[in-house]
């Protein structure tokens, strides 16, 4: 084999697998989809059908006329944009002061961070709730944001600490010379090279805090202030779990996640060019 | 009466000081996001505001099962709404914790009266009442009539009658050789509603899963011969084929779907299950009649009284009350019973034509069984024990006499471990 | 940190700790530690303090010591619990690796569609955790499951099978649930940090001769190793604790089959709610995870 047939060969190889490993994602989507468009009576019928005999849109519109969920959409986008910006900078700022500086209190810090990831959840829901009651945050996106800020910036900060530690220290160095300050090294020289990691960083703090229920159930009850996740926690009840509605929800509410997703992920890729200044 | 005028005056005073007489209640419900409970509750609420415009209503919709979880921590961090959805099973915690009023206080002796006795009794921890009933939910056996009649069946009123009925209607319809119609739902699970409906049989078997002996203390049949019967009823039941497979991982909305997809015939249930089968399949609407939990050596029934309280820390205790006594009117026992099938925790609403003929006869018969579950803060961990043992029995291969004596030897020491 | 790596930076960085250039840094991380100091802090110290009590948190508080604790460990099956649990978290978090860091290293070629690909293999992770676990369930289920009708088809089983409700399938069943869920989190860090390493590297080791298993063990691994690191330590931590998926595809059974440690802090807490005893079994656990996440620094360790 040529050197070109044995690439083509290996892409070809690469492409397959990840073809296989897609339809493990893309079956149980149908499923979900499929199961959306079910009425009632057809969810439970046997043999499984993929394809149901009644095709039923109601449930997409239910989610909009039966249930509040633009409104949670909306609470959802505003609470967790707001958190993952404040996870964002907060993490940065914290992880590039550990990446350059050898300070007192440095160790205790970054151990501190995996520290606060340590306590089993459920046990501090009670707490939590009171914290924020004597803030007057309960009912309020500031509680919520504040609480997933709490979730997140431990891992977003080791991580902003690793893809500083990538990017030399010549850079700062070199900027330092030049006379610019430890703030604009950090913001205008440093900031620009992290943007793969902060890509990353992103869409994790924002997937976690998507995603997140039992503190938004507790904390923000009020349906004003309800996320999305509450909102089809509603649609499990129990006596009856709402199946069409619950995945017509479910795959609509990941849309937004998507685009989001589809936005930041040109970012990852562009550190192949800004890897390259390190040669 | 008094203590309501007072809470009457002080509401007054309050309003005029600040300079309005308006009111929020606010509502934790878990029947609010239930659909159809949802709707009936809310138009019950609107009705409610529509005579008393000085009071507005804000349900805060909570699951089921997040209900207790969030009660808890809202009270701890001093700030529960008005009125909570409540039930006996969290009436001592809730009263442990100080958090509800008395009833017998807020409402009349005479209002009071209207409600099932055993109603009101499961409701009171302390001689204090915890919970308003607002609806039962007593437990009965659901059973496909047109299958039965087929069959030359009656509804089962023994177990033994009860396991030859399943293994009766266990069959091939179609003829290809393989089972696709089974006799039980049987919820298997280990969770409230497998615990639920195997204490029914347990206690059927003459044993209970946890009760107070003569001296006041704390005592478990669940090592005894009963128990014993009692795991041997639901072995023979999943080792004759008449449940279908898995057994284990059947919890209530997978039986509910058993039920309405046609694939079983019998399910130890309330009658609320018979809207939610009837939701899935409306074909199966008047097929669907109820007997109560068979024979052993006894009869064994519960109420399953839903309800709600009102938080001790309500600053409007007095329009509270004036909802709470509106929602339980008659006309809306019967309306709420019409639509989700629960039924009427007053005796009155409980007497109409409504409640009665084959589909609810079961349930009706149970009422008059009902005991009420022992209240104990390691109950829970009784329960999970007796899971632990149909489990072992239905899929770990072992013999009811030495799941028994297992449960029996693990609740002596939880009992223990409690004094 | 262990006490290895502050010897390292000692000798790593020629200055001082008490080096005012280092200084700044400090101002760096305020924000950061401000942020969890206030919201972190009294909930973890509530959930110590609450451990020795015998308690309701409202209008009983009995100072019990450490008989909470006491009880724990006496307790017939405690390690019983703890065992399943760790079987389930090296099962997910080993899993999740190996699926999670492969995607990545096939993402970072340059096979077509792969921006397609990245988006769908990162899917799984945008459906919240109860969608998810009742999915599942529902596609292991016994009568209508999606998993049986496909094996069956297949003909790779004669028969449908009882995943979640067999003693021996159940593990392996809510395993690959939460890989199912959780891979797409490593993918995305591993791909990032394959990202950071310059192409340059890998084409200088292939002037000199290295095949592709020399370059992924001495260029690929040695440059994710950070990365690598803290999402082992927090995924286990994370797994360690996790709850949601387990409860609702089986509850903790068949029997005790997948019985792990958090569902009986959840049932202890909020159905039996003995807080104190649960709050003390919620001290263990951060006291086993915090073990882990040391063993695993001493491995993998050198944070500079």
């Amino acid at each position: 084999m040529t050197r070109k047939q044995r690439q083509r060969f290996h892409m070809t190889a690469v492409f397959i697998t990840l073809l296989l490993a897609s339809s493990f994602v893309i079956v149980p989507v149908l499923w979900m989809f499929s199961t959306s468009i079910k009425t009632m009576e057809e969810m439970f019928s046997l043999p499984i059908k993929w394809i149901p005999e009644v095709i039923s849109w109601n449930a997409y519109k239910r989610i909009w006329t039966d249930y509040p969920f633009g409104r949670y959409i909306f609470n959802s986008i505003l609470v967790v944009s707001g958190a993952t910006l404040i996870s964002l900078l907060v993490s940065s700022l914290a992880g590039y002061g550990a990446s350059r500086f050898r300070f007192l209190g440095r160790t205790a810090f970054l151990t501190f961070l995996l520290i606060t990831q340590m306590f089993p959840s459920i046990m501090l829901l009670i707490p939590y709730f009171k914290l924020m009651k004597t803030f007057g945050l309960i009912n309020t996106y500031g509680g919520l944001i504040l609480a997933y800020i709490s979730f997140t910036i431990p891992l977003a900060s080791w991580l902003m600490l690793g893809y500083f530690d990538s990017i030399p220290k010549e850079l700062d160095d070199a900027a330092s010379i030049d006379g610019a300050s430890r703030w604009r090294t950090f913001w205008q020289i440093v900031m620009p090279l992290a943007l793969p990691g902060l890509a990353a960083t992103a869409i994790y703090a924002f997937i976690v805090g998507w995603n997140e229920y039992m503190f938004a159930l507790v904390l923000a009850s009020d349906p004003s202030v309800k996320t999305v996740p509450v909102g089809i926690g509603e649609l499990i009840g129990q006596y009856r779990i709402a199946w069409n509605d619950m995945m017509a929800v479910s795959l609509v509410v990941s849309i937004p996640l998507i685009i989001i997703f589809l936005f930041l992920q040109k970012y990852l890729v562009s550190s192949l060019t800004a890897g390259a200044v390190k040669g | 009466m008094k203590s309501a005028s007072r809470f009457l005056i002080c509401l007054t005073i309050f309003g005029l000081t600040l300079g309005f007489g308006q009111t929020t209640l606010k509502i934790m419900s878990s029947t609010i996001v239930e659909n159809p409970e949802g709707t009936v509750e809310q138009a019950i609420a609107d009705a409610f505001m529509a005579a008393n415009p000085d009071i507005t209503i804000e349900f805060i919709g909570t699951p089921m099962n997040d209900i207790f979880k969030t009660v808890t921590t809202n009270a701890i961090g001093g700030e529960l709404p008005d009125i909570f959805t409540n039930t006996p099973e969290f009436a001592a915690t809730a009263e442990d914790l100080g958090i509800v009023a008395d009833l017998n206080e807020v409402f009349d002796a005479e209002f009071l009266a209207g409600f099932y006795p055993t109603a009101l009794e499961e409701s009171t921890v302390n001689g204090k009442l915890v919970v308003l009933p607002w609806f039962t939910v007593p437990v009965g056996v659901l059973y496909r009539a047109d299958w039965f009649e087929e069959a030359g069946l009656e509804g089962p009123q023994t177990w033994d009658e009860f396991v030859n009925a399943a293994q009766t209607l266990t069959q091939d319809t179609d003829g290809d050789g393989q089972t696709d119609r089974w006799g039980f739902a049987m919820v298997g699970s280990k969770n409230g509603s497998g615990f639920f409906r195997f204490t029914h049989l347990l206690r059927s078997q003459g044993a209970w899963e946890l009760y107070k002996d003569a001296d006041g203390n704390w005592q478990s049949d669940l090592g005894s011969e009963g128990m014993v019967n009692a795991l041997r009823i639901y072995q023979t039941l999943n080792e004759s084929g008449t449940v279908p497979p898995g057994v284990t991982e059947t919890s209530y909305g997978e039986a509910v779907s058993l039920m309405a997809s046609e694939k079983t015939a019998m399910m130890v249930t309330g009658p609320h299950t018979i809207g939610a089968i009837i939701a899935q399949n409306p074909d199966l609407a008047g097929k669907i009649y109820s007997v109560p939990v068979p024979m052993g050596t006894q009869r064994s029934a519960s109420l399953g009284v839903g309800g709600f309280s009102i938080a001790e820390s309500s600053k409007n205790k007095e329009a509270a009350a004036r909802y709470l006594q509106f929602l339980v009117s008659t006309e809306n026992m019967l309306e709420w019973n019409r639509v989700t099938g629960r039924m009427p925790a007053q005796i009155e609403a409980g007497d109409q034509p409504q409640i009665s003929g084959p589909i609810y006869a079961g349930f009706v018969e149970a009422i008059g069984y009902a005991k009420p579950s022992p209240q104990a803060p390691f109950y829970t961990q009784i329960q999970e024990v007796m899971g632990e043992a149909y489990q072992a029995v239905l899929v770990g291969g072992v013999s009811p006499e030495d799941a028994a004596a297992q449960a029996g030897a693990q609740a002596a020491e939880i009992i223990k471990n409690a004094e | 940190m262990a006490p290895s790596s502050k010897l390292r930076a000692k000798s790593r960085v020629p200055t001082s700790l008490f080096d005012p250039r280092q200084t700044p840094g400090l101002w760096f991380i305020i924000p950061a530690a401000i942020a969890l100091l206030v919201v972190v802090a009294y909930p973890l110290l509530y959930g110590f303090y609450i451990s020795l009590f015998k308690t309701n948190l409202l209008t009983r508080w009995e100072f019990v010591g450490v008989k909470n604790y006491l009880r724990i460990f006496t307790s017939s099956d405690f390690l019983e619990t703890v065992f399943t649990t760790l079987i389930f978290t090296i099962g997910t978090v080993a899993g999740q690796f190996t699926i999670g860091l492969s995607l990545a290293l096939l993402l970072n070629t340059k096979v077509p569609g792969r921006a397609f690909f990245r988006t769908i293999l990162i899917v799984p992770w945008l459906f919240p955790e109860v969608v998810v676990a009742l999915l599942w369930k529902w596609m292991f289920n016994p009568l209508y499951g999606l998993f049986n009708d496909i094996l069956l088809k297949l003909h790779l089983i004669t028969e449908p099978t009882t995943w979640l409700g067999n003693t021996a399938t159940a593990m392996p069943s809510v395993i690959l649930t939460a890989i199912w869920k959780g891979y797409p989190l490593v993918m995305l860090l591993m791909l990032a940090g394959l990202q950071a390493i310059p192409q340059e590297q890998y084409e200088s080791a292939e002037i000199d001769g290295a095949n592709w298993r020399q370059s992924f063990f001495y260029i690929t691994l040695p440059s994710l190793r950070k990365v690598i690191m803290i999402s082992l330590i927090l995924n286990t931590v994370w797994w360690f604790k996790h709850f949601a998926i387990i409860w609702i595809l089986t509850q903790g059974g068949p029997i005790k089959a997948t019985s792990v440690i958090s569902i009986d802090i959840y049932k202890t807490a909020f159905e039996s709610f003995s807080f104190g005893p649960a709050a003390a079994l919620a001290v263990i656990v951060f006291f086993i995870v915090f073990f882990i996440s040391f063993v695993y620094q001493r491995l993998l360790g050198r944070d500079d």
